[in-house]
């Protein structure tokens, strides 16, 4: 059936001689988005067996590049090959049918519908009218051959993050895929399930299929992958053999020379934070989505003045609502939220952020700006205190921050929709800095950021801590950046508060134990 | 296989605010004329002569000037993203207001507050009228679509109410209708046509006001924001559900307003059943509103070209139509391919084989 | 009191199917604000053929036919280019208004210059075929409700409403999906809104883009979450209370226009109500609804 379930195994796969025809190649694929070239003339083969790990810095084209093979994207120019022949693939269905499907970050499934629902709307060989159930035989069989246990009756909606990536996957299976391409679909992943993915997709390619694996951690891609190809800012910088490369090697190319000397800069920390005002107090919270359904459990909490306390966990354990509800986006069940002294439960965002409170949000172009406005009004709608704009300040403002965090605008009136995700993250977060005065809330703030500006926006928070005093609550999924922020660490798992850590005395393995426990 | 793929363009198409609504004016009237032809076999040149004069018929500023005020009433609104549709209905609560004091209160009789305590009126009662919707929308969660018309259909009925009823007026030759409205509050020409002096002046205020409020007021900016990200709105720290029962409220006030000047310039009596003498410039403001790209500036001209369609549409008796009928072709075919050339001002299409 | 329910049923139908389509259609994700207007239309295309062919049959089918191709157009329309739902609605519903009285007002001059009796082009309204319009009704409703829960249309359509986006990634062709929406959708309000002139009303009214029927059909779908069972129920309330108008408003003492109105206060009533109780969350309605859908959106 499918290329890992069935038995032939091709010979001598890791070498890639030319004798092996790729499966899928790009040639001179271009595209364009407003104010961006997200890929410049990039010209790549996937080979059958092997598996290619995509690398780059976040906004280098990675993702673009796996959804023109998948059919969402129309490339500007080029041209892609799949078997030896010339295709424009115009749709995922299309790609469907040659093979290839993609298994992306957050997943591509419809909450509200059942795993079967979601899975049929993608099988060509049943008709309009036929029954969902009639595919649950093969569902419960393919999901047992990789071994998983779920209920493809129940609405994705009651599954896991985990439980969803495999869901995905087991759509490839059913849809008998050649090409698998994964963008950083194991990414978020906790490091046991990981492994577990990994091998599967290394039985997938002794089948003779080819999976095309996108990450930006260097040292895991040297480890599972056969080959791997570098894009930088939309260009292909390199491809290069497992067995010839080296991380120093990938990272240079990857960012350039300047970033790999200066990574491991010490951060300052503000002294006697112990004896600082309580900036926040979180008091047993509880959250809830749907009715009964509590994504955050009893949480408590506190920051200080001057305090990074850094949350970290698996995407999905109750951050998104937890972080909202002390924002003031939703209303909690029960407990209670002191800023500054004052309650705050479930009164809004207005008291907030008059309180002083800054938001870096998850999803920036939901809650952090407005696309369709300018640099300028997004800047302003959070700046101006009073009823008339005086806009010569906020322009000289704006232009300020701009020149500060390196923002690639032609000027501060340009909306913000023609910016790169990079540069609407710098925005974002340079505004909200610039506004903290009591606490800031930061989630995932450099998740969209290269590593330059990254480094750049953890100094500023950093600095905004030590030098103002304001707390800063940091909640993200990368572990590092926590460690390397926070005063005090604490880990969240499906709603509760498992574990607290001293910066000066952490465990990384215990800490990892706790947030995949 | 020829297969159409829509992108957005890198850089937007340049003097769009001017082509699409050109473009798209062009193409509707083109449109409205064939189906015309095919369906009532109305000549096409018969039509397009009658729109060249329609444009410099005496009584097209009038209806400018009305449409005008309706078009920044919805502007407001349609850049909040808040598709007040009923315009109609707020224009008829101004009007059922602004009747009431003028042939039921002493007020009535005093000069010049008269009018404007009939005008504001207006506005108080149309933007309670949309409030109601605005609420609706923003505390229950209910579309402004559906419940804004549906308020057009009250308002008619209300007022049809009234005027059956306990309004009913003395002098009326046995129509169904209220007695006419005392003199002194009757507005004032402009010489040489049938506009009002009055709706010259409001225009001129209320169009100054809301330029101003949506280039220089923090208030102006917010509604904005509304329009295209309201969730970023809410996570600025602003009240959201304020800012939709302002947009509404704001927008009812000026099309109440208007009902309440129609009354005292042109109709100066309400005839029964109101929801079949209306002349429907609630509903062709939003075509005014829309061809204006959404720009005050661009309203008069918008207005101006709407109100020439209007008056064809009223002269037209060809074929036994009334001219209820070619307005409303003329008001879909126009909103049909503007709503499509719209997009090509931000995405192209190109054709993969 | 059989006599009075089975006196509901031309009301009923028109406004079962009417909202049925509407609802089904509207699962798709397309917001369809151009409901009014198209049933308008589809009501005097529906008098328009009975009356010059003499048979009410003919009627029917060509008003299904004509708001089933409008319905394709608004779909793909709608789904292929990022246009505004609520525009491009709203331009069909004046164009609706507009055709039918371009159509209908000759019709109309020609019905009465031949002194036409309305009982040689409309439905003759005996018990048999009452009922078999009330039956066929209703099966209609159970089919859709099956359509929707059961099978791979259903999930594909459901799944075009909550997110287009994803749609298309799990491997849906949106646009094919939403066009045969559109079509069935379209179909079933063409044919409901033929029962308003041939069967409810026995002829045409050239204030007939006054009244505002399709509007109340459009609360009655939403007020039973777009659920074709459900809507059964909001469906034979609403053809009660119209039907029954005069009856209503003697008991409550009301004048003509008072009971006019009162159709859409409830209909904004009840909307309110399902609003503002559990059931919104039970029932919602679908995430896209009426988002200009743009294939190559940016997520980033
Ligand atoms: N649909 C889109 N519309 C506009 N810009 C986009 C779109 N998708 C991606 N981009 C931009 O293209 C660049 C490359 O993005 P992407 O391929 O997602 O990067 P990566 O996956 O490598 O992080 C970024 O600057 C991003 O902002
Ligand atoms: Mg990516």
């Amino acid at each position: 059936m499918s290329a890992f379930l069935s038995n032939k195994v091709f010979s001598n796969i890791s070498k890639f001689s030319r004798e092996v025809k790729p499966l899928v190649s790009l040639r001179g694929i271009t595209k364009k988005f407003p104010g961006v070239v997200a890929l410049d003339n990039v010209s790549l083969d996937i080979y059958p067996g092997e598996i290619l790990a995509l690398l780059g810095e976040n906004g280098a084209g990675k993702s673009t590049l796996v959804k023109i093979l998948y059919g969402l994207y129309t490339p500007d120019k080029g041209e892609v090959i799949v078997y030896g022949e010339k295709t424009k693939i115009l749709s995922p269905r299309h790609a469907v049918s040659k093979g290839i499907v993609l298994v992306p970050q957050t997943p591509h499934l419809i909450d509200s519908l059942s795993v079967l629902e979601n899975l049929i709307i993608g099988l060509r060989e049943y008709g309009v009218f036929a029954r969902v159930d009639l595919i649950e035989d093969r569902v419960r069989e393919i999901a047992l051959s990789i071994g998983i246990e779920l209920d493809p009756r129940k609405p994705v909606a009651t599954l896991s993050y985990t439980q969803k990536q495999l869901v995905s996957i087991i759509r490839a299976l059913l849809l008998k895929a050649r090409v698998l391409l994964v963008d950083e679909a194991t990414t978020l992943l906790p490091s046991r399930e990981k492994e577990k993915f990994y091998t599967l997709f290394r039985r997938f390619t002794e089948g003779g299929g080819s999976v095309v694996l996108i990450t930006h951690k260097v040292v895991e891609a040297l480890r599972v992958a056969d080959r791997i190809a570098v894009l930088k800012s939309g260009r292909l910088v390199g491809v290069i053999d497992r067995d010839r490369a080296r991380v120093e090697d990938v990272r240079k190319l990857m960012f350039g020379k300047t970033v790999t000397n200066n990574l491991q800069v010490r951060l300052k920390r503000t002294e006697h934070i112990d004896g600082g005002k309580r900036v926040l107090e979180v008091m047993g919270l509880w959250v809830s989505r749907w009715f009964g359904d509590y994504v955050v459990r009893g949480v408590s909490l506190s920051v200080r003045r001057g305090e990074v306390v850094g949350i970290a966990g698996i995407a999905g354990n109750g951050q998104e609502e937890l972080v909202q509800a002390i924002v003031g986006l939703v209303k909690p069940v029960r407990g209670s939220i002191r800023l500054l002294g004052v309650d705050v439960t479930g009164k809004g965002v207005e008291l907030t952020r008059k309180l002083g409170l800054g938001y870096i949000p998850d999803i920036p172009m939901r809650y952090g700006v407005s696309i369709d406005n300018t640099i300028e009004e997004n800047i302003a709608a959070l700046l101006v205190r009073g009823k008339i704009i005086k806009w010569r300040r906020v322009n000289e403002f704006t232009s300020k921050l701009i020149r500060e965090y390196d923002v690639k605008a032609p000027h501060p009136r340009v909306p913000v929709k023609v910016l790169s995700g990079g540069n609407l993250m710098k925005v974002l977060v340079s505004r909200e800095l610039a506004i903290a005065r009591s606490l800031l809330v930061a989630h995932n703030p450099t998740r969209a950021l290269d590593e330059v500006s990254a480094r750049l926006v953890r100094r500023m928070i950093r600095e905004k801590a030590v030098g103002e005093g304001v707390g800063v609550l940091l909640v993200s999924e990368d572990l590092d950046e926590v460690l390397e922020l926070s005063d005090r660490i604490l880990v969240i798992n499906s709603g509760r508060i498992v574990g607290v850590f001293d910066a000066n005395r952490v465990e990384r393995e215990r800490i990892e134990e706790l947030m995949v426990a | 296989m020829v297969y159409l793929v829509v992108l957005r363009r890198t850089k937007p198409l340049p003097y769009a605010s001017i082509l699409v609504p050109v473009i798209s004016i062009l193409l509707g009237v083109l449109l409205s004329s064939i189906i015309l032809y095919l369906l009532a076999s109305i000549p096409p040149l018969a039509l397009f002569n009658l729109i060249v004069r329609s444009f410099t018929s005496p009584t097209v500023l009038k209806d400018t000037l009305i449409l005008t005020l309706i078009g920044l009433s919805l502007v407001i609104a349609f850049k909040a993203s808040i598709w007040n549709i009923g315009a109609e209905g707020q224009f008829h609560m101004g009007m059922l207001v602004a009747t009431w004091i003028a042939l039921f209160t002493p007020i009535a009789s005093i000069p010049v507050l008269a009018k404007i305590t009939c005008i504001l009126a207006g506005a108080v009662a149309g933007a309670l009228w949309a409030i109601l919707a605005g609420v609706l929308r923003a505390y229950v969660g209910l579309d402004e679509v559906p419940v804004t018309l549906m308020l057009n259909y009250v308002a008619y009925y209300v007022l049809d109410v009234l005027v059956y009823g306990p309004w009913r007026g003395r002098f009326t030759y046995g129509y169904i209708r209220t007695d006419e409205i005392p003199e002194n509050l009757w507005l004032t020409l402009i010489p040489g046509t049938t506009a009002h002096v009055e709706v010259l002046a409001t225009v001129l205020i209320v169009g100054l006001a809301i330029w101003f409020m949506f280039k220089y007021t923090i208030v102006g900016l917010r509604l904005r924001i509304l329009g295209s990200n309201p969730e970023f709105l809410r996570a600025s720290g602003v009240n959201v559900k304020h800012m939709v029962v302002l947009a509404l409220g704001l927008s009812g006030a000026i099309a109440g307003m208007v009902g309440a000047l129609y009354l005292l310039g042109d109709t100066h009596r309400v005839s029964y059943p109101v929801e079949a003498q209306t002349a429907g410039y609630g509903y062709l403001g939003i075509l005014v509103a829309w061809l204006s790209m959404l720009d005050v500036r661009g309203l008069p001209l918008a207005a101006y070209v709407v109100s020439s369609l209007r008056v064809t549409g009223i002269t037209m008796q060809i074929a036994g139509l009334g001219g209820t009928a070619i307005v409303f072709l003329f008001m879909g075919s126009v909103l049909l391919t503007y709503t499509v050339a719209k997009v090509f001002s931000e995405y192209t299409i190109v054709i993969r084989r | 009191m059989i006599e009075e329910l089975i006196g509901i049923v031309p009301v009923f139908a028109t406004y079962y199917l009417v909202a049925l389509g509407h609802g089904f259609f509207e699962k798709s994700g397309v917001l369809n604000l151009a409901i009014d207007g198209l049933f308008v239309l589809g009501a005097t295309i529906a008098f328009a053929l009975a009356a010059y062919t003499l048979n009410p049959w003919i009627g029917v089918i060509g008003s299904s036919i004509v708001c089933s191709l409008f319905g394709v157009f608004i779909a793909y329309v709608a789904t292929k280019l990022p246009v505004s739902h609520g525009a491009l609605g709203l331009s069909l519903m004046f164009l609706g208004y507009g055709l039918s009285l371009v159509v209908g007002i000759p019709v109309s001059n020609y019905v009465y210059a031949k002194a036409l009796n309305p009982s040689t082009y409309t439905v003759p309204a005996t018990d048999t075929v009452l009922v078999v319009l009330l039956a066929s009704s209703i099966l209609i409703g159970v089919v859709l409700h099956y359509v929707l829960d059961r099978t791979k249309l259903g999930a594909m359509i459901k799944a075009s409403g909550e997110d287009p986006h994803v749609a298309e990634a799990l491997g849906v062709d949106v646009v094919r999906t939403r066009v045969i929406a559109g079509v069935i959708g379209y179909a079933l309000i063409g044919l409901g809104s033929a029962y308003f002139t041939l069967v409810w009303r026995s002829g045409w009214d050239p204030k007939i883009y006054l009244l505002g029927h399709g509007w109340i059909a459009f609360a009655i779908s939403l007020a039973a979450g777009r659920q074709p069972i459900l809507t059964m129920l909001t469906a034979s309330l609403f053809a009660g209370l119209v039907r029954h108008q005069y009856v209503v408003q003697v008991a409550l003492g009301l004048s003509t226009e008072i009971a006019k109105m009162l159709p859409f206060i409830v209909a904004l009533a009840s909307m309110t109500l399902f609003y503002v109780t559990p059931f919104k969350r039970k029932m919602a309605s679908p995430k896209s609804l009426g988002k200009p859908y743009y294939r190559e959106e940016r997520t980033v």
